[in-house]
């Protein structure tokens, strides 16, 4: 076998030229020294890894060591790396990362992460690791610097893009990476033209991905590594939604990503304990919900086809403030920027007023005032954080803000705020990604979102590694409303809150529902009425079942299998 | 006993003469010379502020914490091992300054003897491919009759070795250009790879095959997208086998015969 041998020559002109002008020459103890130096750092096997041995205070866990290994031996470091939230993505890309390093095979990298991260991802990055990394600020950091942290709508924009192009990238990251799973937008033509010898793609929901979805994020690693399009859809789709040869396609998968579940972690979690918190309406605040029943009805019909009664009734077991943030935008987006609201609205509008109290903002003052410890609230609503916080401060609890709008620089302050300063946070939706907030453990949600998903990543902010104490969770719901019955259907059901994402992504699964969030989507946006919601709930839920049962089917016969192996 | 890093420190320390402050088995306090300031440091205006104004510049000192267990408790100072920048910054530094030797061997017996010039290169070979190997080479090439020796430090490392030429003795005039004779061990080395058993680079070319075999299949059509060739560039930097051989370091050694 002929492989290129390069040689460099510097070396000797060098030499020469020391033995012309007589010197300077090294110092013998400090020659052996370097000498001993240089082979201990050198990479004594094509197999292994270096990096624990050069982090003494790191300490991962065996299936984060594992994941790295596997990327760097088997998938020859290009990798989706889809462990459930809080496992530590993280720590196994770093220590990817820090191996490539160490044997020499990585120089220049680029890690791309939502915008909310970046600063994280550095200072992780700096202390846990020792590497160097850069958070994007200057125009000349791209060819300045080798290790490069930038968020994906910086990099993808002009001048950037091009100056990016024309790197020749060893590794490239890509946290939260579930983002690229439209092939049509710019963020995957993007990274698709950067060049990249190595790659590793983080996400923590690939069960959310369409079959087609999954397959541009694979293309994306490995191009043909499922085969080009016709011929997936050809092998492994039957209709939108079906798979076959389903374990062909997982082989394959397998070959491309790792997934580990928290039970396979082999980590004793602290648990997760779950109350339900019913609370019951004012008589002004129940009139407001009964009203916009007859509200929406007595609108027109293009009027009625654009939001739903649904969004408006669990609005308004959030805040009388988020139900009026909507009626603000529907005016304004139906009859134009007017200062007054159309006639119809008045009724609505009157109900509001008449208005004084949250009778749930004030249940979750006595339980924060019970609690005496840090809490984090999660609410959908912006509106409804805004009035919390004003709430908060009323009755003199230090509450800080948190919103994925959020630059950088403000997510880190809040989130030391609350660490060092103030007894609540109050975070919307978008505050969730990448939160980590071990240094609490009691978590109130205020509503609840429709997708279980976006509640475990809720949860997972403090449910994490570091989490010495059991968690507590306590969901607010207002009796005999549209809320209490998403809680009862949806999470009291299938036990959802104590089922950590794992058990949920076997079920989801087996049910052969690849895009478990658009059907629920589907079911919450688009049912018109409360009882066309209630039939297809009862779909679901007679399906996750029916999942479940075969899942315990299948459990209780491998255990007599092992059993009877002993 | 103290670990590699602290002996390595030492040697270093000792080298770039500074002075030691205090040293246990764990750690190691030196006031640096203003060299080494410059060097590791990095405070540059510092300096030329000091040179501009004809201030003496006062170096630092520097505490390294070498075995956070054995260190004293109430030491403070900077954790150093493998992987922090701290090291590597030093072993760098003592690479720019140990990359050229001449020694002459020291013998106890007084009467006039004769030292015959060697040749001393360490390398460092690299095996890269999707993965990556580095193995170490010691040679030593006799500048008069050019014997080649292996394990050369080995050798070396148990003789006495001294900067100056000794008393009594005196070097005879190299046959061998060393410059040549870098050349001579070059292809010493080629030799002794090329006749190694290179299943390594077998693999890496097998799965470069593959890889490019699903990029044909992906990208059909005759008109290949520019994402095609951004690929297949980045699968031959990633895959194509090659071996870099490096020199770490070396010099002429005056030895007895």
């Amino acid at each position: 076998m002929n492989v290129d041998i390069y040689f460099d020559h510097a070396w000797e002109e060098e030499l020469e030229k020391r033995i012309e002008q007589d010197g300077p020459w090294g110092n013998w103890p400090l020659f052996q020294s370097t000498v001993n130096m240089e082979t201990r750092m050198m990479v004594p096997n094509f197999e292994g890894l270096l990096a624990p041995g050069f982090l003494p205070e790191l300490n991962p866990l065996p299936h984060q060591l594992e994941a790295a290994k596997r990327v760097v031996e088997e998938m020859n470091g290009k990798a989706i790396l889809a462990d459930e939230v809080g496992l530590g993505k993280t720590i196994e890309a770093g220590l990817v990362l820090k191996e490539y390093l160490i044997r020499g095979l990585v120089k220049k990298v680029l890690i791309l992460t939502p915008a909310s991260l970046v600063s994280q991802w550095a200072s992780e990055l700096a202390t846990k690791f020792y590497i160097p990394a850069v958070a994007q600020k200057k125009f000349y950091a791209w060819d300045q610097h080798d290790i490069v942290i930038s968020s994906i709508d910086t990099a993808k924009r002009s001048p950037h893009k091009e100056k990016i192009y024309e790197q020749e990238y060893d590794l490239v990251i890509i946290d939260e990476a579930h983002k690229l799973k439209n092939h049509k937008t710019k963020n995957y033509q993007f990274v698709r033209h950067l060049k990249k010898k190595f790659c590793l793609l983080l996400t923590a929901t690939p069960i959310q991905n369409r079959l087609d979805e999954m397959f541009h994020l694979v293309s994306l690693l490995k191009p043909g590594h499922l085969g080009n399009e016709g011929q997936f859809t050809e092998r492994f789709k039957k209709g939108d939604r079906q798979v076959q040869n389903h374990h062909h396609l997982i082989k394959l998968m397998n070959k491309v990503m790792i997934r580990n579940r928290r039970q396979d972690t082999g980590v004793k979690w602290t648990e997760r304990k779950v109350e339900s918190v019913k609370v019951a309406f004012t008589e002004e605040e129940r009139s407001l919900y009964q009203a916009l029943e007859s509200f929406v009805r007595s609108q027109p019909d293009e009027v009625r086809s654009s939001f739903s009664l649904l969004t408006l009734q669990r609005e308004a077991c959030s805040s009388k403030e988020a139900v009026f943030f909507t009626l603000k935008n529907m005016a304004q987006k139906l009859y134009g920027s007017q200062l007054e609201f159309p006639q119809s609205f008045q009724d609505v509008l009157t109900h509001i007023q008449a208005i004084s109290r949250n009778s749930k903002a004030e249940k979750a003052l006595e339980l924060i005032q019970t609690i005496n410890d840090k809490v984090i609230i999660f609410t959908e609503y912006r509106a409804t954080q805004l009035y919390l916080q004003w709430f908060l401060k009323q009755n003199g609890i230090s509450s800080v803000p948190f919103r994925g709008g959020f630059k950088r620089g403000k997510k880190d302050w809040m989130k030391q705020l609350f660490e060092k300063h103030a007894q609540v946070l109050i975070a919307t939706e978008a505050g969730g990604e990448g939160l980590n907030l071990q240094f609490c453990h009691h978590v109130i949600n205020f509503d609840l979102p429709w997708n279980p998903m976006r509640l475990e990543q809720r949860i997972g902010r403090v449910h994490r590694f570091g989490q010495t104490k059991d968690v507590r969770i306590y969901n607010f719901s207002i009796a005999d409303t549209i809320e209490d019955r998403i809680l009862q259907l949806l999470y009291e059901k299938i036990h959802l809150f104590e089922q950590a994402v794992g058990q949920l992504d076997a079920i989801l699964e087996r049910m052969d529902i690849p895009n478990m969030q658009e059907h629920l989507t589907d079911i919450f946006q688009h049912s018109r009425t409360e009882g066309e919601l209630r039939v297809k709930m009862k779909n679901l839920e007679a399906v996750m079942e029916l999942a479940n049962e075969w899942q315990e089917e299948e459990d209780t016969s491998h255990e007599k299998r092992n059993s009877s192996i002993s | 006993m103290k670990n590699e890093i602290h002996l390595f420190l030492e040697n270093y320390f000792k080298a770039a003469e500074c002075t030691f402050l205090e040293s246990t088995e764990g750690s190691l306090s030196v006031k640096l010379t203003p060299e080494i300031d410059k060097e590791l440091m990095n405070r540059p205006f510092y300096w030329h502020y000091a040179e501009k104004t004809g201030m003496k510049g006062e170096p630092l000192s520097l505490t390294l914490i070498t075995d956070p267990i054995k260190a004293p408790g109430e030491i403070e100072g900077e954790s150093i091992h493998f992987g922090t920048p701290r090291l590597h910054q030093i072993f760098q530094s003592a690479k720019g300054h140990t990359g050229f030797i001449r020694l002459y061997e020291q013998r106890k017996s007084g009467s006039r003897q004769p030292l015959h010039p060697w040749l001393l290169v360490n390398i460092k070979v690299s095996y890269e491919a999707n993965h990556k190997k580095d193995i170490f080479y010691s040679l030593g090439l006799s500048l008069i009759h050019g014997a080649i020796q292996e394990e050369f430090m080995n050798v070396l490392n148990r003789k006495l070795l001294v900067s100056k030429i000794p008393d009594f003795s005196f070097t005879i005039t190299p046959l061998i250009k060393p410059k040549s004779g870098v050349k001579r061990l070059q292809r010493f080395l080629i030799s002794r790879l090329e006749q190694e058993n290179h299943d390594w680079a077998v693999r890496a070319r097998k799965e470069w095959e593959e890889d490019l075999l699903l990029l044909d299949y992906f990208y059909e059509e005759e008109e290949k997208p520019e994402a095609y060739f951004i690929e297949k560039a980045a699968l031959e930097k990633q895959y194509a086998p090659k071996i870099h051989v490096s020199i770490i370091n070396g010099g002429i050694v005056y030895l007895h015969s």
